[in-house]
């Protein structure tokens, strides 16, 4: 530790600290507006200066280390009037338009030339124009008010992995400037306005709409993936404006779904009145007459639940709830993304912490097209990558990543096994043996050079494997990860403390929802299967778009004709258009709620927006629905539904008292004794087919929002993909063809690119191929 | 050839510079060039290369004068990471003009010193970054390099010593701050030079984060003397603390403007009266600037000064790197202020908000004062302006900058004054 | 002067391949590539500064920050001769104002101006690092030192004569 005197004051901090963050980190104010706790040091504001006795010159605190003994001022004359005159020669250039600017009343400049500044400028001298530049849908800039702090080109640079925000010219002609084809590559421009210190980038779609201090904030948990970021949600009344991340949250940042999702709250999509279809038209109703078509529809009939993971811990219980009260043999599906349903040696969900993935000896992604699914986890590996950690990678495509992997390797799908049981080949020569390799072994003809990589990264101290949805929704899933699972154990990386085995799930509260459901639960495939095959008189569907997205689109509109559907939920999706029976359900920016994100973090949400319709928490929904069915209702208060999740769940019984919650972490089950290995039956077809998944696309949110609806066209690729490798192996050249599989013959034309896997068919969920989504094999051939 | 009597030293970088071709390798070598390399190389030692440059009291010689030796001592060892050698031939200071003759007209001596030197510091790889200007020292420069590897000089095994060194020579594309030791070495990355903030120090953590020792070209040019004569012989010449010869680039209002290199501690007046031809009018100088547009100037009062670095220090200015512009009576010194303001403002790489947008406001105060649109109430802001940009910066681009404004309102406030008033009327 | 062909030739290519294998890093070759492509194609487009980025596996922004930064990389096309005078200290104490001003007037433009039919550019540069020669001025990046306005015309009618 380092012991230095800031204003007399003695402090401690840990050695290489920053004099800027020893006065931050002890509450000492300094003003800087270049500096930023998650980017590398500038050092060019020079606002920052404080005065160390026995040195000549002031220093910039932001990059002078603290040393021990070393005597700090942070307020003399000298630093009076040097930083009068750094806000002097700041001002020179600026345009006097804080009235008109977003970021008047939350501005760095505003606010220090309030506290520091002088109160007249003397310069009368010529004043600079900047020209502005393009940077996507969400980003507006206003450059004539740039302060060239650089924070912007640092965070394209290191945190979106872009680099396409640049500094331009030199002296007082400097000018940042983006490519701007690039600069929609990023995943998380969305938080250039909040480090912007100024109104030089602001937010586009909350422009000109409110001012700072006209908000209110709510803080919240974001469900758009199973990250689960804290969020704050900025409202005026009850209009959510804008959504930002939490500082001193565990993310610095949030993706630009999580952000910008918020304009499907409002949107003709959502459900806020219940309704029932009439001659074909979803026709408003009250809520009793809703209830009595629903008990018409349910009553004393064979019933299968189809939910959502996304809903909070309280709802997903008042669903098993009023399952257990009305339809006990009911099945329910909550994973629109798994084919395979038998137990897997270990479940969805994260054994490590981000931190903790971020500072493993090794990180191996398996299957995942990450920076998509989950951008935050993405960035940190990025940092990783930055700081020379390797981070390398098997999978059907070179997903993106805007970072440099340390291998990267592409595969079919069908060749998993034979990758890991190269692996366990490999390992078990440097003497890393498990007592099931050999059977699993056994169960694979071929090796596939794959599984060096996978291998390699193994012999490590620490690995953390992160298993994606490739292999999540593989129809051999629980081979494959019971194999994963042998390879771990084998490595050392599976013991308490040290578990590397990290399976990415689907959506929240996975950990929660196997414990929940795991006894009842069935694939959505099979759900539909009854449906289709009579089995199943009523599907209720709680949140969920099967229509829209995950595996089964096909399965659900076959089984679509076949039942009647109870759709209860805040947004109606593709789905809606078929439903017999909606009834409206909270989003979560309207209720106070329970979450568990991925790696078993809880948060509970409290949102006082008031709903816009109709819409009732959805345990509310449930217990109604029990009683209209005339069971006993099981729960009428939120406590005893928590209690309800206790009985369940005991770990959880912490979670709503803020300070055990911060100690609470649920970690996903793990099933020891699955001894699946590899199935030998070939897929029917000769390509593999992945089901490409888009944040901007992907999800009944998303697509109920316009602004990300944007973002989708702007980042749009071909529906479906192969590599030219395979084209010509099949004798085609790009260009109409048809797509044969177990559904017929779906014409469509293909996209070609390099980075994709041959022998594999990519397929986009969106017109055409979302019909597709549900093959997991097909061949391509020439239109007949 | 240098004479091993120190009293007798004259030049040192100059020694074979009026040889006619000595930029070849056969003419340079017939003249003692390479000569001692062997020895170097096969009967040195590191450390002892170190301690020889450590007593020669060789200080740096381009503008900061930091003592070499100490330098390369910092240089940590066996971290895993190459050491690299970067010679910084920008010489780009105004005034400044001394390192292209060497590199054109005896390009064999800095390669032999870069040669002793990479030997010294364990460098395996090393570059003399060259202002874009210099098209033609670069070529004189790399066919100087061209004939070296061929001669074995340079490369694999240098003449059986087992040590190898690289050299490549590096065109920059004008950028003044390029001279600046860190700017440099981000040029050499590949990108816009923009000093970088300290510590880290290039010693520990330069090019490509690895340890990084920059010198000047006449420093390393100074290097093959030493070693053949002995750093003591090397502290005897000049004055202590100022030891050695040193190259004066002197331009300006004097006769014979050009390059000479004479002992530290010959008088200013001595060099300009008896080597330069004296002042083009009058006997005194209007205005003297020791060492480069960016360092105060001096007064008639101290022509007699003599060339050291702590005598231009105790006079009020520094010795830099031995650019002296000289200004006699016919100077208009806020046209001349108002052109160097200019030129730190084109100059300026932007990065800290003092001297982006200080050296501007200067720029423009100053064309106004110049153009008689100026007002007694901008000196005081114009004073200030320049003041509070010096030292509060990332690197000493920023004090430069301020070296001509405060001495034209130092010294010649009148002129100023009379210029607002003058063009008043 | 429209850019029809930006790629470089193959033997600027196996050039290339050599000169970044001096370097630790792709990165630093960057600006030596530069010349290149300004000496083989006239200025640095935008189409070229992507192919320089391609060719040495950069990002355009990367090379886009190099052309802004340094003086001498053009963005637009210039005159067949450019004509560049230090102005600054020592040249400027001999005349260099004056031969400016002079240049000025023989070819009929201004400073930062091309002559109509192309085949001059003037401008003023800093200082070049020859005082002692001053004034300087490059043509072309040759050194032209001591140039009087007479010396000067001299060198420009022979260059007009030389078209
Ligand atoms: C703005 C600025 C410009 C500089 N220009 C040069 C230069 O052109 N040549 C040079 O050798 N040193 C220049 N320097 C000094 C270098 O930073 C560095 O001190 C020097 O190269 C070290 O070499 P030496 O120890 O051999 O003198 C400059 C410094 C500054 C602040
Ligand atoms: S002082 Fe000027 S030149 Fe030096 S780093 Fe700062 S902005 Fe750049
Ligand atoms: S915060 Fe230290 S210089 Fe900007």
């Amino acid at each position: 530790m380092t012991n230095l005197f800031i204003n007399d004051q003695e402090v401690e901090v840990a050695p290489g600290t920053s004099i800027l963050e020893a006065c931050r980190q002890n509450g000492v104010d300094v003003p800087y507006f270049c500096y930023h706790p998650e980017l590398s040091v500038a050092a060019n504001c020079r606002m920052c200066l404080v005065e160390v006795e026995g040195w000549p010159k002031p220093a910039a605190s932001c990059c002078t280390p603290a040393s021990e003994g070393m005597k700090i001022k942070t307020q003399t004359e000298t630093l009076k009037t040097d930083r009068k005159m750094i806000m002097e020669y700041l001002l020179i250039h600026h345009p006097l338009d804080c009235p008109v600017c977003d970021q008047g009343g939350d501005c760095k400049l505003q606010d220090y030339a309030m506290e520091h500044g002088a109160s007249k400028g003397r310069y009368v001298e010529h004043k600079r124009a900047v020209v502005n530049y393009e940077l996507g849908p969400f980003v507006n800039t206003c450059m004539t008010r740039c302060i060239h702090c650089t924070r912007c080109v640092r965070f394209a640079d290191e945190v979106a992995g872009t680099g396409d925000i640049g500094v331009l010219n030199r002296s007082d002609h400097m000018s940042i400037a983006g490519i701007v084809e690039e600069a929609l590559e990023s995943e998380l421009s969305g938080n250039l306005p909040d480090i912007c210190p100024v109104g030089a980038l602001l937010d586009k779609p909350s422009l000109d709409v409110s001012r700072p201090w006209e908000m209110s904030n709510h803080k919240s948990t974001c469900t758009q993936c199973p990250n689960g970021c804290d969020i704050s949600i900025e409202s005026r009344g009850d209009e959510v404006m804008r959504i930002r991340p939490i500082t001193g949250s565990p993310e610095p940042w949030i993706c630009d779904r999580g952000r910008y999702v918020y304009d499907a709250f409002r949107s003709d999509a959502r459900i806020l009145e219940p309704a029932l279809r009439r001659g074909g038209v979803l026709e408003t109703v009250g809520w009793d007459e809703a209830f009595e078509e629903v008990v018409l529809a349910l009553k004393d009939k064979r019933v299968g639940i189809l939910c959502s993971p996304d809903w909070s811990v309280e709802g997903h219980t008042a669903i098993r709830l009023m399952r257990d009260s009305l339809f006990p043999d009911a099945k329910v599906s909550y994973d629109l993304h798994r084919r395979d349903m038998r137990a897997f040696a270990f479940e969805e969900g994260l054994a490590m912490t981000t931190t903790q993935i971020e500072s493993a000896e090794q990180v191996v992604v398996l299957g995942s097209d990450l920076r998509q699914r989950l951008p935050l986890l993405m960035q940190r590996l990025r940092k990783r990558a930055y700081a020379g950690k390797p981070v390398s990678r098997i999978g059907a495509m070179n997903y993106r990543t805007n970072m440099d992997l340390s291998s990267d390797v592409i595969i079919r799908p069908r060749d998993w096994s034979s990758v890991i049981a190269r692996a366990m080949d490999q390992v078990r020569d440097l003497g890393k043996d498990a007592a099931g390799f050999d059977a699993w072994l056994a169960a694979v003809p071929e090796r596939h050079e794959a599984g060096k990589v996978l291998a390699d990264a193994l012999i490590s101290k620490s690995c953390a494997l992160l298993v994606g949805e490739e292999i999540r929704s593989h129809h051999d899933a629980a081979a494959l990860i019971a194999g994963l699972d042998l390879l771990m154990r084998a490595c050392g990386h599976a013991e308490v403390g040290n578990d590397g085995r990290n399976l990415i799930p689907e959506g929240m509260n996975t950990q929660l929802l196997s414990a929940t459901f795991g006894d009842v639960r069935v694939s959505a495939g099979e759900l539909f299967a009854l449906a289709s095959a009579g089995e199943l008189d009523a599907l209720i569907v709680v949140g969920s778009d099967p229509l829209g997205d995950g595996l089964f689109p096909s399965a659900a509109m076959a089984a679509l004709t076949r039942v009647k559907m109870v759709q209860i939920g805040a947004i109606a999706g593709k789905i809606g258009r078929h439903v017999d029976v909606q009834l409206p359900a909270a989003a979560y920016s309207e209720i106070e709620g329970t979450f568990v994100n991925m790696e078993g973090r809880i948060r509970v949400a409290s949102n006082p927006l008031r709903s816009l319709g109709q819409e009732r928490p959805l345990w509310k929904v449930m217990m109604r629905l029990v009683q209209v069915m005339g069971a006993d209702v099981p729960v009428v208060s939120l406590d005893e539904l928590r209690s309800e999740v206790v009985k369940r769940v005991p770990e959880m019984a912490g979670a709503w008292d803020a300070v055990e919650q911060d100690k609470l972490l649920l970690k996903p089950a793990r099933n020891r004794n699955v001894k699946f290995t590899p199935s030998k039956n070939k897929p029917a077809f000769e390509l593999d087919v992945v089901s490409r998944y888009s944040m901007y696309r992907e999800g009944m949110w998303a697509r109920g929002s316009e602004l990300l609806s944007k973002a989708a066209e702007l980042h749009r690729l071909d529906d479906l993909l192969v590599h030219p490798d395979t084209l010509q192996a099949a004798g085609l050249s790009a260009g109409p063809m048809v797509v044969r599989s177990f559904l017929g013959e779906t014409k469509c034309s293909v996209g070609v690119r390099e980075d994709v896997s041959p022998g594999v068919l990519f397929v986009a969920k969106r017109g055409i191929a979302g019909d597709l989504s549900d093959l997991d094999s097909a061949t391509l051939g020439g239109e007949s | 050839m240098i004479p091993s009597d120190p009293q007798q030293v004259k030049q040192i970088c100059f020694d074979r510079i009026n040889i006619p071709h000595v930029n070849q390798l056969a003419i340079a070598q017939k003249n003692g060039a390479y000569a001692f390399l062997p020895t170097v190389l096969q009967e040195f030692e590191s450390a002892k290369i170190i301690d020889e440059m450590k007593i020669s009291g060789l200080r740096g010689r381009g503008g900061a004068g930091f003592p070499t030796g100490l330098k390369w001592s910092f240089v940590p060892r066996n971290t895993g990471k190459p050491t690299y050698l970067l010679c910084n031939a920008d010489e780009g200071e105004p005034g400044t003009f001394k390192d292209r003759d060497i590199m054109r007209f005896d390009p064999h001596l800095l390669i032999e010193g870069m040669v002793m030197a990479g030997f010294a510091l364990n460098v395996r790889d090393a570059y003399i970054y060259v202002r874009g200007e210099f098209l033609h020292e670069a070529n004189v420069m790399n066919e100087a390099i061209r004939e070296a590897y061929a001669a074995n000089l340079l490369g694999e095994n240098i003449l059986g010593s087992g040590y190898s060194m690289h050299l490549t020579v590096h065109r920059g594309a004008g950028a003044y701050i390029c001279g600046e030791e860190t700017a440099l070495i981000e040029s050499l990355e590949g990108k816009p030079g923009r000093p970088r903030f300290k510590p880290p120090f290039p010693a520990v953590e330069g090019f490509y984060r690895s340890p990084t020792v920059v010198n000047n070209v006449e420093t390393l040019a100074s290097v093959p003397a030493i070693l053949k004569h002995g750093g003591a012989w090397h502290a005897a010449i000049g004055v202590p603390n100022n030891t050695g010869c040193k190259i004066f680039s002197v331009s300006g209002h004097v006769n014979n403007p050009g390059n000479y290199e004479v002992p530290m501690g010959t008088s200013l007046k001595t060099l300009i009266e008896e080597y330069c031809g004296g002042l083009q009018h009058g006997t005194v100088p209007k205005v003297i600037i020791p060492g480069g547009s960016s360092t105060p100037w001096l007064m008639a009062e101290h022509y007699d000064v003599p060339l050291t670095y702590d005598a231009m220090a105790k006079a009020g200015s520094m010795l830099g790197s031995g650019a002296i512009i000289i200004m006699d009576e016919t100077a208009d010194v806020v046209a001349f202020s108002r052109r160097l303001a200019h030129f730190y403002a084109h100059e300026s790489c932007g990065q800290c908000t003092p001297c982006r947008e200080g050296t501007g406001w200067i720029e423009r105060m100053m064309g106004r004062i110049e153009d008689g649109q100026g007002s007694e109430k901008d000196l005081p802001v114009l004073e200030q302006a320049a003041k509070h940009m010096a030292g509060r910066t990332i690197c000493a681009l920023a004090d430069g900058a301020t070296a001509p404004i405060l001495s034209l309102l130092q010294h010649f406030p009148e002129e100023v004054r009379s210029r607002i008033t003058e063009n008043r009327l | 002067m429209s850019a029809v062909n930006h790629q470089f030739s193959e033997a600027r290519l196996a050039e290339i391949a050599a000169l970044t294998k001096r370097y630790p890093g792709n990165r630093s070759a960057v600006i030596p590539v530069l010349h290149m492509a300004q000496e083989d194609f006239g200025y640095l487009s935008m189409e070229l500064q992507q192919h320089v980025a391609d060719t040495l596996g950069l990002r355009l922004m990367q090379v886009r920050e190099v052309v802004t930064f340094y003086t001498m990389f053009r963005e637009q096309p210039s005159g067949e001769y450019r004509l560049e005078v230090c102005t600054n200290a020592g040249c400027m104490l001999n005349g260099a104002n004056e031969l400016v001003a002079h240049m000025c007037e023989t070819l009929g433009i201004k400073v930062g101006e091309t002559t109509p039919d192309g085949l001059f550019t003037l401008t003023e540069v800093e200082c070049a690092g020859a005082c002692a020669g001053a004034p300087v001025v490059q043509v072309n990046n040759v050194y032209h030192e001591k140039v009087t306005p007479e010396s000067m015309d001299a060198l420009i009618t022979k260059m007009r004569v030389k078209e």
